[in-house]
């Protein structure tokens, strides 16, 4: 079987950036949750609960809040952790608007040293994804999402 | 689209055999008993993960011949795609951040720097 084909069907988003910024500054703003929290998340975005357990088998949870209010819950597992150069984490996220759609993705971060600035590779893979919404598999309540829009409806009309 | 769709594709996608499968399609129809060749599995087994295939509207089973040649359906894996590249878009606008803000973390660390002088 062809190696090469096989990649073609094989779902992952690669990206690859240059960061001015020394390697050892870069781990730490991917470690460090008070500076994560500065960060993660689309444009917008905030993260008023971000917590990293940085150990192999440690809890990654990551509240991101959308401009219109919607918390997006976000959690994941640490998988390696080798400073200051590689780092892998499993995610569980919510995929759609409705909370219905949960996505479970292997990340591997790969910091190279780059003349005194920072090559960063994200990988992305898909390695599994549910209907039944984030609830189920990340250990929360199911239907939180729609749990917090209601509540927001709530209170836009109060 | 529905998710629901979507998710058993990714689901079904998740296995190696079975990208392996579409991969082996992808270059035309074949019979059932081709595409287990190259595997170490039986015939059933290969069945299996086909019907995996076909529930996620990834692949079509020809229903008039015999040996019900399999196919890729032809736009199989538009929309899976399509939510990576959503997917793609929300990372590079998570690096786009991160650049400013180290950008900003630096900028502070140089003032304090030439404070302390």
């Amino acid at each position: 079987m062809a190696e090469s084909t096989n990649s073609l069907v094989e779902k992952r988003v690669v990206i690859t950036r240059i960061f001015d910024a020394p390697r050892e500054l870069m781990f730490k703003v991917w470690t460090d949750p008070k500076h994560m929290a500065e960060w993660w998340g689309p444009n917008g975005f905030t993260n008023p609960a971000c917590e990293l357990d940085l150990r192999i088998g440690g809890a990654i949870r990551i509240d991101m809040k959308g401009p219109d209010g919607t918390v997006y819950p976000m959690t994941g597992v640490f998988r390696e952790i080798i400073e200051p150069e590689r780092l892998v984490f499993t995610a569980w996220c919510v995929a759609d608007e409705d909370g219905k759609f949960c996505v479970e993705i292997l990340n591997t971060i790969v910091f190279a040293e780059h003349n005194g600035k920072t090559k960063l590779t994200v990988q992305a893979v898909v390695v599994k994804s549910t209907p039944e919404g984030a609830g189920a598999l990340a250990g929360m309540e199911p239907g939180w999402t729609q749990t917090l829009e209601r509540l927001d409806d709530y209170l836009s009309n109060l | 689209m529905s998710p629901d769709v979507l998710s058993s594709k990714f689901a079904a996608l998740a296995d190696p055999t079975r990208r392996a499968i579409l991969a082996r399609l992808a270059l035309g129809e074949t019979s059932v008993t081709e595409l287990a060749e190259p595997f170490d599995m039986s015939l059933p087994a290969v069945s299996k993960h086909l019907k995996v295939l076909e529930r996620a509207g990834l692949i079509a089973r020809s229903r008039e011949a015999q040996w019900r040649p399999c196919r890729i359906e032809p736009d199989a894996l538009k929309d899976v795609d399509h939510w990576l590249e959503e997917y793609r878009r929300l990372w590079e606008e998570r690096l786009d951040r991160l650049d400013h803000y180290l950008r900003q973390l630096q900028m502070k660390e140089k003032k304090r720097g030439r404070k302390h002088k």
